[in-house]
């Protein structure tokens, strides 16, 4: 039997992956792996994952083999900008959750997607803190009971993929994880068509454990349940209010190619120079 | 090892008459070390800018007594009681700043607003400093630092207003 | 190539920086450190360097941190406030064995405090600023012109024991322009790449740090904040993982304490009068040696590891000990380990930007 297209791309040593049984960051690697062999690239020794703290965190660390720098918690992007900044030529991949992105580093997500850094961010979305036993986080759904929110969160939801398209930023998406082939499809052109400036694929998978089993479901159910919910942003924008709060609204929300940051600053300093 | 030191408040342009100094003195070959201490605002509080220099490199630049010490306003004095009641040579706006025990009163910020130059008092002091120090080229000196900064006319016709002051009350 | 120049020591450190071959900064507005962001994002992008102003404290240390990997020299400069940000990243490079230098021009703090003002409180927070077991390197300049040596010297360091160096500097030196010899380095310590079977984080001899990959070599780099084995494989659970590593990490600075740990006296080296300080603060103190005589003054370049036994041998027939600082009282903790604290002497004074005068620990030296 032939072996699956993306062990070349994982440190075989170190599997089976430490994720919970019917986790979606197993979708979300597969994806990446086709994305990378139809893209014809062979090995990563030119990427460098960078990753925080969180379940999503740990995809790149150890698991996929590449070099990978496992950073403090919400420190993934000023790190991936500074090995960019330092060596453009290598291509850099953040991958991290909702917490570890959009609520402890949410401040370096703005700012590198203002900038324009030229980076790929994949930011999965699973609703809660699910390293720490599920605690509310700021995509945690209006009403949710976790342990933080005993009583039902009292918060709303950051639509982060709506907030980064406010941005310079070149590419944002949002793919829900029982749209395989638009997800896979989206990280191949954030990796090709779209190639430079920042980046930014949110991905739509609640925790398995702390949010599908709270609610009495099995991954796959729930996995169903996603395919109805999860709609195209077209048909989204046209619904009531009411209506709208039910479905998850995806696709491309955004999609230039604009120069990204290192070839703006490249510009100014050669100008710079050049008139000395 | 020699001083000389300015007195004021923010915006008078203090810290920018010791730097000026500096320069002049490090151009001319001395060592020179520059101290200025002043507040987080731009306009207001006390300011005060120094500059010890010397053939040799200096030991301390933390000192309290000064050779010479201009001050410019009753802010800058005030704070600074230590500097002033330890200094050797004391010039002091006639207007601006309370009298100084054994300090020379000068009407700076007059002799600067009647000849156009208000916003250059500090230069006037600077003028009044240098005139004093009496180093050899200090003038040509002064001279080149400012034409490489901003208002050079200004600021060097306030400077002259300065040497003339010092030279009139013959210090 | 040497030039004579008039430069605050802010203005010193960047030149000394790029002589060090610097080429990567990271920063945030601060004062009273924002002189070395300004002439960095001038001075970097002419020698083919990176200069980027980050959005805080946190992202500026993180960004320096990738930017070390990638392979380029790095460094931040800040001051209290900021400093206090830098801290959980400056861990994550202890643990990381990231070489860095972050400069913290001290101000009076604690909080936002006096912005323009000098001080010297961040001493201990310069060691134990992190959680945990940690150490790393700290150096203070005493001058402008040591502003530019030193640097130099904490690249050297930053380098050779793959550990953040931090630049220790108030104030005083970080306004105060003087004439600085922009002279280049003597030497420069070029990080060591591994050969295919060796460990990045490990190594038989704690004193020998481990040699550096750099990302995007094939060296299929594992880097993590967490407990790592040799080949920086997680471990989080293990007693034997972390206690090795953390170990390691100690000796590795500890062990190499005679080639790091630098001080100096002067003043007149048998008298029994003798005054310990750091940075600045030593300046007033060496005057007021040489006015009064008999006194020797016991000058720390290097504050962290700190040489106890060197300390010890050098207070050994004290009689008085002074210890002048800017702060309520920081480095008389260590003087105190070796000599008997009801026989120190101290001066404390913060607040305002006034120095310690020389009139001041000539009244202490003579009581």
């Amino acid at each position: 039997m032939a072996e699956h297209f993306g062990l070349k791309y994982l440190r075989k040593e170190v599997l089976p992956t430490a994720f919970c049984p019917g986790c979606y960051n197993g979708i979300l690697m597969n994806a990446l792996f086709q994305a990378f062999m139809e893209l014809g690239i062979e090995d990563l020794k030119r990427f460098v994952f960078v990753s925080g703290i969180g379940c999503s965190s740990w995809i790149p660390s150890p698991f996929i083999k590449a070099d990978s720098l496992h950073t403090l918690h919400g420190r993934a992007i000023p790190v991936a900008t500074g090995v960019k900044l330092a060596n453009p030529e290598l291509n850099v991949i953040v991958i991290g959750g909702d917490g570890d992105l959009a609520s402890i580093g949410g401040n370096h997500l703005l700012h590198a997607a203002r900038r324009n850094m030229d980076l790929l961010v994949i930011m999965i979305n699973n609703q809660v803190y699910g390293m720490t036993r599920g605690q509310a986080a700021p995509t945690t759904p209006h009403g949710m009971i976790t342990p933080t929110t005993p009583y039902g969160n009292p918060e709303r939801p950051m639509d982060v993929a709506s907030i980064i398209a406010g941005t310079n930023a070149n590419y944002v998406a949002r793919w829900c994880i029982s749209q395989y082939i638009p997800l896979k499809n989206s990280i191949k052109d954030a990796l090709s068509r779209y190639s430079r400036g920042f980046r930014f694929i949110e991905v739509y998978a609640p925790c398995v454990t702390y949010v599908v089993r709270r609610e009495g479901k099995t991954p796959g159910e729930k996995l169903k349940e996603l395919m109805k919910k999860c709609i195209r942003i077209e048909t989204w924008k046209n619904m009531s209010r009411e209506e709208r709060e039910k479905h998850v609204a995806t696709g491309v929300f955004k999609a230039e190619d604009k120069p990204g940051f290192i070839e703006t600053y490249n510009k100014y300093i050669a100008q710079a120079l050049g008139e000395k | 090892m020699r001083s000389a030191g300015f007195l004021g408040m923010g915006g008078q342009g203090i810290v920018f008459a010791a730097t000026v100094l500096g320069e002049t003195l490090y151009r001319l070959g001395y060592y020179v070390a520059q101290l200025q201490n002043y507040g987080a605002s731009v306009r207001g509080g006390a300011v005060y800018g120094y500059v010890v220099f010397d053939e040799d490199e200096i030991v301390n630049p933390f000192i309290e007594e000064l050779e010479v010490l201009v001050i410019l306003h009753e802010q800058g004095r005030r704070r600074w009681e230590n500097i002033v009641r330890k200094s050797e040579k004391i010039i002091y706006d006639k207007d601006l700043v309370n009298p100084v025990k054994n300090g020379i009163a000068m009407p700076i910020a007059e002799e600067a607003d009647k000849h156009g130059v208000y916003r250059a008092m500090n230069m006037v002091a600077l003028g009044i400093a240098s005139r004093i120090l009496g180093v050899k080229g200090i003038d040509e000196a002064v001279d080149e630092v400012l034409r490489s900064r901003k208002n050079y006319e200004l600021n060097i016709k306030a400077y002259g207003i300065g040497l003339e002051l010092a030279e009139r009350a013959r210090i | 190539m040497t030039e004579r120049l008039f430069l605050s020591g802010n203005e010193a450190i960047v030149y000394g920086a790029i002589d060090a071959g610097c080429r990567f900064y990271a920063g945030y507005p601060i004062t009273p450190s924002s002189e070395i962001m300004h002439l960095m994002a001038k001075e970097l992008p002419r020698v083919g360097g990176v200069f980027i102003q980050a959005e805080d404290e946190l992202a500026a240390i993180n960004m320096i941190i990738g930017a070390s990997w990638a392979g380029l020299k790095s460094m931040t400069a800040t001051s209290g406030p900021g400093f206090s940000l830098m801290q959980e990243g400056i861990g994550y490079a202890v643990m990381t064995e990231t070489p860095l230098v972050i400069v913290d021009v001290m101000r009076a703090g604690p909080a936002t405090g006096q912005a323009t003002k000098s001080a010297q409180g961040d001493l201990m927070q310069a060691r134990w600023g992190r959680h945990g077991d940690q150490y790393l390197v700290v150096i203070a300049p005493m001058t402008p012109q040591e502003a530019y040596d030193l640097i130099i010297e904490a690249f050297n360091i930053a380098e050779a024991y793959r550990v953040p160096v931090v630049f220790l500097m108030d104030e005083f030196i970080g306004h105060g322009r003087e004439i600085v010899v922009r002279r280049g380095a003597d030497k420069l310590v070029v990080r060591r790449k591994p050969s295919d079977h060796e460990p990045p984080f490990g190594s038989k001899d704690p004193r020998i740090p481990p040699p550096m990959p750099r990302l995007g070599e094939g060296h299929y780099v594992l880097v993590t904040g967490s407990t790592h084995n040799e080949w920086g494989y997680r471990d989080v659970h293990g007693f034997e993982t972390h206690y090795k590593l953390v170990t390691r990490l100690k000796e590795k600075i500890w062990d190499n304490i005679d080639k790091i740990f630098k001080y100096k006296v002067y003043g007149d080296p048998d008298a029994r009068r003798i005054i310990v300080c750091f940075g600045s603060t030593c300046r007033p103190a060496i005057d007021a040696a040489e006015r009064v005589g008999g006194t020797k003054v016991l000058r720390l370049i290097t504050l962290w590891p700190l040489n106890y036994d060197k300390l010890a041998e050098e207070l050994s027939g004290a009689g008085k000990v002074v210890v002048p600082e800017l702060n309520l009282g920081q480095l008389v903790y260590d003087v105190a380990q070796v000599y008997p604290r009801s026989k120190i002497r101290v001066i404390n004074k913060v607040g305002g930007g006034i120095p310690i005068y020389p009139s001041e620990i000539i009244k202490v030296l003579e009581a």
